[in-house]
């Protein structure tokens, strides 16, 4: 089969496309470097098909030969690795949850300003140092006045700590229904993951590959995973089914969004969030650990002071200590001795001498558990920070655009580019005379 | 395959080396500048918990000072009041010898007698003694006047014992019980010392030979037991004085310790802090240095 005289000319044309298509690629990829999710798009090409010429053997077995005709872009795909972004996925999710775990823990640990000269410890130190200058001095009322003082410092700064554990509580709840409530973040997210899934099936039909509505979608999916546990399962429309937490229903399929729905455990910020507001969760755990030694402080002291019969120091309403708590008694009740003598001071004595005691102990340990939950928190974020940076590198390394990569491709494409030309001029030459010069012999 | 570098890999480790290292320098300037190692519970918190135990132990040492500083006053207004009742019943001694003696006439001893009544006062009124406006020997009764002056010789407080903390734990009693001394005079016939001088007085009155027996005999006899007991008294005051002034230079001693185990654990060692900024200060100025090298040249560098 004789070839068309205009044949080169279309493979030079072939040539000169892909390469246009490559140049804009790598600007496109350039243009993107540092947009976030972006991953580098390469263009697929192959040689096109070729035709069957006729040869001159006389072979008959032989006498054909494949022409090439070019090249064909096939298609631009992203360079991404799915394991890459479940893992990452995987890492934003803990990473999620503790960062905000540390900052409910600070702003408590912040709440408790210890140690320091302001800080409950102090005022129960000066609390009992006021009983044993009362000792001392039990016939003197500023020194009756000065443990009442205290006492009502006491409460004073209990009720406080216990009005910012509820603060944060408070805070964190709002946080959460921001997050998960309606209009909130989740579902913004997942609306436009579903419109994301309608384009892209949309693109997917029509045999396209969407690579920047898919990356768009990825970044919105690692954006969700930060929030709580995500499970994405893909379909061949290209849409993907995402699950959220443990919620019953899935979150996006499809074009459907069904939200807001039940979390118990959703883990990431949510159930970090959770887990500090919940019941038995942390605050209330600090709450009735707060309560427990207001309690444990008014008995201590009240058993005493009512030994000779007197009233009670302090009262609080049993299970709300530390907000309740309150000093039951006027300066002139303040007992010093059993015997109700005016110079006798074993009461007041045995008061102060509470001081070192299971009270000063148990609130050292409250401050030591803070610290603690909130250095195991802050060493868990600095950990998953770690471990997501390694995953992120890894993902970077894959999909992410490098300008030398790209100015060496852009060089190369674009010599390409000048060598189809120069390819087809040189046709154009050899066409020119054969059309304008052949069979003008002499003219 | 070897890993591909991109651009955006160079910035990110870049960046967050840079803030890692900002971060540690922030944390060692703020222990400089705060010369705190321990600015809240989270930068140790079993230090902060050994913090809180150490300020607390800090807190009842000064209070202990305070106690012994207290009872150092009461118990040496004690010691001056009871110095002060040995002199008068010596005195006490000196005339009821002279007035035992029968070279005197009923005159005289009707003279001594009316010293030995003024002298019982003295003695009265010493054991009103007060320390910074509270009677020191009416027990826990500390507003009431243990013995009215005058014929009375009622003892009016308690027996109640005032103690002062000087330790965990450690309590000492600081007041004595007078009425252990004086007694209650003749009314009760307890053979105290207001009993006896009280008896004295009535003998060098009586005039009657018995009356002068019961002086050279029983009365001697009685006062010097009296002074003996006395004596006991004021060993024991004493020792208390010894025991709280030793108490005082223990707790500076304990309370130098603890403030020193709480800088331990609590503040900035200083030196170890400031090489250790000027460490991370050099990292940090390092990092910068390599992040402006490494960020800079690209192949768009050098292709023309």
């Amino acid at each position: 089969m004789p070839v068309s005289t205009f044949a080169g000319l279309q493979t030079s044309l072939r040539g000169l496309i892909a390469q246009q298509e490559a140049l804009d690629t790598t600007s496109h990829n350039i243009a993107n470097a540092s947009t976030k999710g972006y991953s580098r798009q390469e263009v697929l090409m192959s040689a096109s098909r070729a035709l069957s010429i006729v040869t001159g053997s006389t072979d008959p077995g032989e006498n054909h030969a494949q022409l090439g005709t070019g090249v064909d872009v096939d298609g631009i795909t992203r360079a991404r690795d799915r394991f890459l972004d479940l893992q990452y996925r995987a890492q934003a999710m803990r990473l999620g949850g503790l960062a905000t775990r540390v900052q409910g823990l600070e702003t408590i640990e912040g709440a408790l300003s210890e140690p320091g000269e302001t800080g409950i410890s102090q005022e129960l130190q000066t609390f009992w140092s006021d009983w044993e200058g009362l000792a001392n001095d039990p016939e003197d009322s500023a020194s009756r006045q000065a443990v009442i003082e205290a006492g009502k410092a006491l409460a004073t700064s209990l009720a406080e700590l216990n009005s910012q554990l509820t603060n944060a509580a408070e805070v964190a709840e709002a946080q959460f229904q921001a997050i998960a409530g309606v209009g909130g973040e989740v579902e913004g997210i997942a609306k436009e993951i579903a419109l994301l899934n309608g384009a892209i099936r949309s693109a997917t039909t029509s045999g396209s590959e969407p690579n920047d509505l898919l990356d768009r979608r990825d970044l919105l999916l690692d954006e969700l995973s930060e929030l709580g546990q995500v499970s994405v399962t893909e379909n061949e429309n290209g849409t993907i089914e995402v699950g959220f937490g443990d919620a019953a229903a899935p979150l996006v399929e499809g074009t459907e969004v069904t939200w807001p729905q039940e979390l118990v455990e959703p883990k990431g910020k949510l159930g970090a969030l959770l887990e500090l507001t919940d019941e038995g969760g942390t605050i209330e755990s600090f709450r009735s650990e707060i309560n427990a030694f207001a309690e444990k402080l008014a008995d201590s002291v009240n058993a005493i002071h009512t030994e000779g019969g007197g009233p009670a120091f302090f009262s609080y309403e049993a299970g709300k200590g530390a907000a309740t708590l309150q000093v039951a008694v006027s300066a002139k009740e303040v007992e010093t001795a059993k015997d109700g003598s005016v110079g006798g001071n074993d009461i007041a004595t045995k008061i102060g001498a509470l001081r070192g005691g299971a009270v000063d102990r148990a609130y050292a340990a409250f401050v030591t558990r803070v610290g603690t939950e909130t250095v195991e928190a802050r060493n868990g974020e600095t950990n998953a920070q770690a471990l997501l940076n390694t995953v992120e590198e890894r993902r970077e390394s894959v999909s992410g655009v490098s300008l030398d990569e790209e100015m060496t491709n852009l060089t190369s494409f674009q010599r390409g580019y000048e060598a189809s030309a120069r390819a087809m001029s040189a046709l154009d030459e050899a066409l020119n005379v054969l059309i304008n010069r052949t069979g003008r012999v002499g003219l | 395959m070897s890993m591909r570098v991109t651009e955006g890999m160079a910035a990110r480790t870049i960046l967050s080396d840079l803030s890692n290292a900002r971060t540690r320098l922030g944390t060692i300037q703020r222990e400089i500048s705060s010369t705190k190692r321990i600015s809240k519970p989270s930068d140790d918190p079993f230090g902060t918990g050994r913090t809180l135990q150490l300020s607390g132990e800090l807190e009842g040492f000064k209070q202990y000072k305070s106690n012994v500083d207290d009872g150092t006053g009461w118990v040496t207004a004690t010691e001056a009041s009871l110095g002060h009742i040995t002199e008068t019943l010596q005195r006490a001694r000196e005339l009821l010898v002279q007035g035992g003696n029968d070279s005197n006439g009923q005159v005289a001893r009707e003279g001594i007698a009316a010293e030995i009544e003024a002298l019982t006062e003295a003695v009265k009124q010493e054991a009103n003694a007060t320390y910074d406006g509270r009677f020191i020997f009416s027990g826990t009764e500390t507003e009431t006047r243990p013995y009215e002056l005058g014929a009375n010789d009622e003892y009016a407080g308690n027996e109640g014992t005032i103690k002062r903390v000087i330790g965990t734990g450690v309590e000492v009693p600081i007041n004595v019980n007078i009425k252990e001394l004086l007694g209650e005079g003749n009314a009760a016939g307890d053979n105290k010392l207001l009993d006896v001088l009280r008896d004295i007085a009535t003998d060098l009155r009586g005039g009657s030979e018995e009356n002068a027996e019961n002086l050279r005999g029983t009365d001697l006899a009685r006062l010097s037991d009296n002074l003996d007991e006395l004596t006991r008294v004021r060993a024991v005051v004493g020792a208390t004085t010894n025991r709280l002034s030793t108490a005082g230079t223990r707790l500076e001693e304990l309370e130098e310790a603890s403030l020193q185990q709480l800088s331990q654990v609590r503040d900035t060692d200083m030196p170890e802090a400031i090489v250790e900024y000027t460490t991370q200060q050099t990292a940090y100025e390092t990092a910068l240095r390599a992040a402006a090298n490494i960020i800079q040249p690209s192949l768009l560098d050098f292709l023309s």
